[in-house]
């Protein structure tokens, strides 16, 4: 019996919280830990057959404008670079009906190289996710597994990227981050 | 001048960035005390480097730091500095790509080369996480089990910057298995660096298999105080017999691997430092040995004769009898075991000669993780009591009852990952089997597991419709 199809918000991500956690150094070691904010997010399939996304975070994406975090469980948009590894997505399938729960990391801060530093120097900008005021997350999924594209090579994205057809999102307000903005 | 390790910068601070490890790594790779860093001049250091050795690595070395180049990448020559930022936590690219477990060497902005509109700069960037713990191909099985450390990981990025300043760099694609053609000639370098460093320290080098780029978070490597006594006490067979232990009871299934995500992480928040300690007390392996480690393995070992196998106390019984031939040896077993848990897992008392700052370490970081508790301590105790029954004159089928009792309260307390709640309920079920098979045999044991998993994930779908699926289908059989 065929199903009905599925529709492309047959998925649905809801961020449940937003917990900061703290970095420290341990005194014995010297070792960092940097801070993180862990984030969890409820799925649920309203399709009536399996669906599969990813479940790792892929790209941290912080607009110092609009004071919007986006946590793309998602390859799209990422470029091909040279890498000591490359870590592929972790993949996770819902049922039909059912509900699901992630637990997700970022770093508490994003760093990132500054477009205007003098020539001949290197500048960063940072930007405490604790000024946010509201949190994205993405997640990519597909009706079928992901399978590797055994097609020609000439298109740029990564596997993942090809092999999504839809994202579920959620938004929430970050604790102290003000009004929900309008879209 | 060409290669120099960042230091300061604007918009951030030079207590950001692991400059030292960066130099230390750079030391590593060359061997010798010929690398030297000049004073901080514009937020950087620059790297010279004297070179004694000539390895490929040292080769490599020196014709990065001692040569101006000056590639021509379209609009005519320019010279191309590389540059190192080391361990910058929460560096960001624009396309929302983190360097957390990773690394890379991003071209010059004007380059048009893969990366380069990531960079701003016109330096060639090595970007590296000097806290990674990260796992890649290894070489003959093409497993991702091999660690890489963090020399290797700089090396292998030099490797990928070395052909940026010549211009020289190959096709990247997507896929990491197989690797792309440039990723296969830095893994293929890499082992030239993985290969002496072994040869070093007269060990046969494990090295990353070129064809597969593929690589995870969270590896078994750095140093295990189980292995580091073992290597000095046990033959590699029993070395093996570990890893089987492992990769037998958790390795394989998605809950499995979570366990032993959690178990790594808090583990090696005190192992290392152990194996420091011991370097300073060298009675602490011989201590270890026999009061622990072996007891442990012995532990182990019933288990897996037990998993699978419903074993009557009788049969359990006769398995742990069958591990102990020789009374005289079981009885001197049990009086290391005693010293040991004296000498090891007590408080700090008048007269203990184990160092303090040992028994600190444990105190704060190992005995407190729930982790510890299930796979490390539990089982030693429960050996302890076993083997106490044993030499007290117990018959098979009474040491099998004791034995399968203490079983049944401990198994169901193993800890329980977050991962449950992302599975599907096909997968539920599935890894509920797998657990139920090696390690919660009894009903009361798969019960008490069972409602742990309710009280945890009450309103997941899989977990719930598994388990009062199987309440239902209970009820009907009794
Ligand atoms: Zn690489």
């Amino acid at each position: 019996m065929k199903g009905r199809d599925t529709k492309p918000d047959d998925l649905k991500a809801s961020i449940e919280a937003v917990e900061p956690r703290p970095g420290y150094t341990d005194e014995k070691t010297g070792k960092k830990t940097p801070g993180e904010l862990e984030l969890v997010v409820r799925m649920k399939n309203d399709a009536d057959r399996a669906l599969h996304y990813i479940s790792d975070v892929r790209a941290t994406r912080y607009d110092p404008n609009t004071k919007i975090l986006t946590v793309a469980l998602s390859d799209e948009g990422r470029e091909v670079i040279p890498g000591a590894i490359m870590k592929l997505p972790v993949f996770r399938r819902i049922d039909p009906g059912s509900t699901a729960e992630i637990h997700i990391t970022v770093p508490d801060r994003i760093i990132k190289l500054s477009r205007n530093a003098p020539p001949g120097e290197i500048a960063f900008e940072t930007h405490p996710l604790s000024e946010a005021r509201e949190v994205v997350v993405e997640i990519a999924w597909a009706e079928v597994p992901y399978y590797k594209d055994t097609r020609g090579k000439d298109d740029n994205r990564l596997p993942a990227a090809r092999w999504e057809q839809h994202k579920a999102r959620s938004t929430k307000p970050m604790r102290g981050g003000g009004r929900t903005p309008k879209k | 001048m060409a290669l120099f390790i960042l230091e300061d910068a604007a918009g951030i601070g030079n207590d950001q960035i692991d400059t030292f490890q960066a130099f230390i790594d750079c030391v590593i790779i060359a061997n010798d005390d010929g690398v030297g860093l000049n004073d901080p001049a514009g937020g950087r250091q620059q790297v010279t480097y004297a070179r004694t050795e000539n390895g490929p690595p040292q080769l490599r070395l020196d014709a990065l730091v001692n040569t101006t180049f000056t590639p021509d990448y379209g609009s005519g020559p320019q010279q191309v500095d590389t540059v190192v930022i080391p361990g910058l936590a929460g560096f960001t690219l624009d396309d929302g790509t983190d360097f957390r477990h990773n690394g890379t060497a991003l071209a010059p902005n004007s380059s048009g080369l893969a990366g380069a509109s990531l960079n701003t700069t016109e330096f060639c960037l090595v970007i590296y996480d000097t806290q990674q713990n990260i796992c890649v191909a290894r070489q003959g099985s093409g497993d991702i089990d091999l660690p890489i450390s963090n020399p290797v990981v700089l090396y292998h990025e030099f490797s990928h910057a070395f052909r940026i300043v010549n211009n020289g760099l190959l096709a990247l694609t997507g896929e990491c298995d197989p690797s792309s053609p440039e990723e296969n000639a830095a893994i293929t370098d890499e082992n030239d660096l993985r290969t002496q460093i072994a040869n070093r320290q007269g060990e046969t080098p494990a090295l990353r298999d070129p064809g597969i780029h593929c690589g995870a978070v969270g590896c078994d490597g750095g140093c295990c105080i189980i292995a580091t006594v073992a290597s000095k006490s046990l033959n590699s067979k029993q070395i093996q017999f570990l890893r089987s232990v492992r990769d037998h009871f958790v390795r394989s299934t998605e809950v499995g691997y979570a366990f032993f995500q959690k178990f790594f992480y808090d583990y090696y928040s005190f192992s290392p430092q152990v194996c420091t300690i011991m370097v300073g007390n060298p009675e602490i392996p011989g201590h270890l040995l026999e009061g622990y480690i072996n007891p442990l393995l012995d532990f182990w070992k019933v288990m897996i004769e037990r998993s699978g196998n419903n074993f009557s106390d009788a049969e359990l019984g006769a398995a742990f009898v069958r591990h102990h031939p020789d009374r005289a040896a079981a009885q001197s077993r049990l009086e290391a075991l005693q010293s040991t848990v004296a000498y090891w897992m007590q408080e700090e008392t008048e007269g203990n000669s184990a160092p303090a700052e040992l028994l600190t370490l444990l105190r704060e970081r190992a005995w407190p993780s729930e982790y510890m508790q299930w796979a490390l301590v539990a089982p030693v105790r429960i050996y302890h009591d076993v083997l106490t029954r044993y030499l007290a004159g117990a018959d098979e089928a009474a040491i099998g009852r004791a034995f399968n009792n203490e079983l049944d309260t401990w198994a169901p307390e193993i800890p329980i990952s977050d991962v449950w709640a992302a599975l599907s309920a096909e997968e539920v079920v599935k890894e509920l089997e797998f657990c139920e098979n090696v390690l919660l045999q009894s009903p009361a044991s798969k019960k008490r597991f069972h409602q742990r998993l309710l009280d945890r994930f009450a309103d997941i779908t899989s977990v719930d419709v598994v388990l009062n699926g199987l309440t239902a289908n209970a009820g009907v059989v009794q």
